[in-house]
């Protein structure tokens, strides 16, 4: 099949999403598709890049709006699209994210050329205010002609299901994975058996839970034998080391900034207990990172976390404060009796990851999807209007009837036919 | 034709369900799905007293141009302008301090009043010809928009975005500088620019701490009195107004309270608990 990857999230920006449209892109070309990803330039990456094995990425030329994302014409881009879909010979296009401006776009266009339409949501919404009433609406104009869904979580499909009203069964539950070979635990022995390390690694904003984190560090300040080891960078960054200087823990606290997701295991394993504080999460890749590292996990109960691991590998409470810190003293006190029973080994926690999540089974459950929709038929034009009008933003039609005048309009002036087709890379295979 | 395989019984996870298509929706689905949590229902009265915040502004904004009126009709001298409104700050200072005055207090406070008229007064030529050379119609349209922004931006004890004090105030003292160029003589200005600063600065304040929705009346009563003497046409549009958020805006808003439904779920984002701020000042 030939699938094209779209979002505005991808390489060089680091991420949840654009960890997983490369790596699922990665075993897609290693399963025999071909596989091609969409997103805007970044700086000084624009035009055509190829990446491993051969992955053919299009950084297009437009102009970044809002938090990574292209302002959204809808109809400036059918020209571009159009071609780039039809010279590559796309047969799926999989849009990620909702916030994504390139990957809805691209869809519609994709849509109105006949081609079939996958969306992967990454995020969770509220319903509460007016930025999530706007966002639910568009989410569910664009995906009232999607073929299906994809989420990353049950309580990510709850969610979906109730913002875009899409049909529950055709939202499918594919989690996200962790390369498992790449985060495994450290082989050498702890030079200081007393001392306990505790590992953050996150963004530093008000979503993940930062004002918890920094409450629970000081609770810690009568305690020299834990450290704090915390990566990540962002605007609560100040606050954490308002809190270090305070409570007097420069020592036991070390906060490194930002760091390379490549970096990220050497991280992980100088700790001993992983601590998420995230207010909402659909997934929480860091956490299933962490686990692999062979590191007990404490996290906050919220979003689709509790979905994610075992009960043996985290230990869940609620957010706030005092839970959080009762979780991490039920974790501390698991390292120092040292029981049997509840200690596991760290090579065993990163078997179990493993056996949970990798990208070939989750390359193979997105496969099945492709599959499917590929033998759906492809809706007459009256039914994808109308089914756009099912969201009852009647204005939004005269976008798609745009759009699709434009795509006529481009048929006469550069048929289909003189599209010059995209020559597929060769790899030759290293024995 | 498929035969029926005893599989196990689906969990809400997302590693044990191999025997599950990935598409399948379990009946728990949605199961904890909350609705209209916390729903407050408010009653006609409540939304009244709201609405009287609101209303007090617009009657401040509009007492303020009334004094600008008479003042530019030369109705009333400056001095007489200044000694009635300096009278009434100092009865509401009085009330506003009565629980714990001190000394001490009262000699600050004339410190600081008579730098600020000293200072005013000093610079009272300047603000006076400051706009000097730009046209009445742009002056008055120039003050309308600065006093809209004013009632946008006041602070009408509600958590909200659009709340902000130094750009309603700014906004109000910049209409009054836009305005005191209109007046004839820099002793007018200085007039103007003292009682804007009682009403834009000082007013909110008090009427923050003592604010009782039944105070609309009289208020409303001496605006209504006042603009009968300047035009009949502006004391019914202010009445109109008046009735509309009054009357008009608390009935719509208590009958529109029917539709309020709202979700809720595990996908919510967690609230950090206030008792956050109580721990910080301890620190402190």
């Amino acid at each position: 099949m030939k699938i094209c990857m779209c979002s505005d999230f991808f390489y060089p920006s680091i991420g949840g999403v654009e960890e997983h449209i490369f790596n699922l892109s990665q075993v897609l070309i290693s399963f025999g598709h071909k596989v091609i990803v969409l997103t805007h330039s970044y700086g000084d990456r624009k035009g055509v890049r190829y990446m491993t094995n051969g992955l053919k990425v299009y950084y297009i030329p437009n102009w970044v709006f809002y938090n990574q994302c292209i302002l959204p014409t809808m109809v400036c881009n059918v020209p571009l699209l159009r071609n780039i879909l039809i010279r590559e010979d796309i047969e799926i296009v999989h849009g990620h994210s909702a916030f994504s401006t390139i990957a809805h776009e691209t869809m519609l266009i994709g849509k109105l050329m006949g081609l079939r339409t996958v969306f992967t949501d990454h995020s969770l919404f509220g319903f509460a205010d007016l930025s999530a009433v706007v966002t639910n609406k568009f989410l569910e104009i664009s995906l009232s002609t999607c073929n299906h869904c994809i989420c990353v979580s049950h309580t990510g499909k709850e969610n979906t299901v109730l913002r875009a009203r899409v049909p529950k069964e055709n939202v499918s539950v594919i989690p996200n994975a962790v390369d498992t070979a790449r985060f495994t635990p450290s082989l050498t022995a702890k030079s200081n058996k007393d001392d306990i390390t505790i590992v953050v690694a996150s963004r530093l904003v008000y979503r993940k839970g930062i004002d918890l984190l920094a409450e629970v560090l000081w609770r810690f300040k009568d305690r020299p034998t834990i450290r704090f080891l915390i990566a990540g960078d962002g605007p609560k960054r100040d606050l954490l080391e308002e809190i270090r200087e305070k409570a007097n823990m420069q020592e036991r606290v070390d906060i490194i900034g930002a760091v390379e997701h490549s970096k990220v295991r050497d991280v992980l394993i100088q700790g001993d207990i992983f601590l998420n504080t995230s207010l909402t999460e659909a997934y929480c890749m860091a956490i299933v990172e962490a686990a692999a590292c062979g590191l007990q996990v404490v996290s906050t109960r919220v979003g689709g976390i509790p979905e994610v691991l075992p009960s043996n590998l985290i230990i869940l409470k609620e957010p706030n404060i005092d839970d959080i810190y009762e979780g991490l003293e039920e974790a501390i006190n698991i390292h120092y009796t040292g029981d049997s029973s509840k200690i596991l080994c760290p090579f065993k926690r990163n078997k179990t990851v493993k056996r949970l999540y990798n990208w070939e089974n989750v390359t193979y459950r997105t496969e099945k999807v492709y599959e499917q929709i590929i033998k759906e038929p492809d809706p007459k034009l009256g039914e994808k209007i109308l089914a756009h009008l099912k969201s009852g933003v009647w204005p939004y039609l005269l976008v798609v009837t745009l759009c699709y005048f434009c795509m006529r309009l481009m048929d006469l002036l550069l048929p289909k036919e003189r599209v010059q087709k995209a020559k597929d890379l060769q790899i030759r295979k290293q024995n | 034709m498929s035969p029926k395989i005893s599989r196990p019984k689906w969990q809400k996870n997302l590693y044990s369900n191999e025997s599950y298509p990935d598409n399948y929706t379990d009946e728990s689905f949605l199961r904890d799905l909350k609705r209209n949590v916390n729903l407050k229902h408010y009653t006609y009265f409540e939304a009244l007293c709201g609405a009287t915040f609101l209303t007090n502004q617009l009657s401040c904004i509009t007492s303020f141009l009334l004094n600008f009126y008479f003042l530019y009709t030369e109705e009333v001298s400056p001095s007489s302008a200044l000694v009635f409104n300096g009278l009434i700050t100092i009865v509401c200072y009085v009330l506003y301090k009565w629980r714990n005055m001190s000394l001490k207090d009262l000699v600050e406070s004339s410190k600081t009043i008579l730098t600020v008229l000293i200072f005013g007064f000093i610079f009272s030529p300047l603000m006076h010809t400051l706009t000097d050379a730009i046209s009445t119609d742009t002056i008055y349209s120039m003050t309308f928009f600065m006093m809209f922004l004013n009632v946008a931006f006041h602070d009408y004890g509600l958590k909200s975005a659009l709340v902000s004090k130094p750009i309603s105030l700014n906004a109000a003292i910049f209409a009054s500088i836009c305005l005191a160029s209109r007046l004839s003589s820099p002793y007018h200005a200085f007039a103007l620019l003292v009682i804007s600063a009682v009403y834009f600065v000082l007013y909110p304040i008090f009427s923050k701490m003592f604010w009782k929705p039944y105070f609309l009346i009289p208020i409303v009563l001496g605006c209504c009195f006042c603009l009968k003497m300047v035009s009949l046409p502006v004391l019914y549009t202010y009445i109109c107004i008046v009735v509309f958020i009054n009357v008009a805006c608390p009935w719509a808003f208590v009958k529109l309270q029917c539709h309020k439904d709202n979700i809720y779920g595990p996908w919510d984002e967690a609230v950090v608990h206030s008792d956050i701020g109580l721990e910080k000042k301890k620190r402190l």
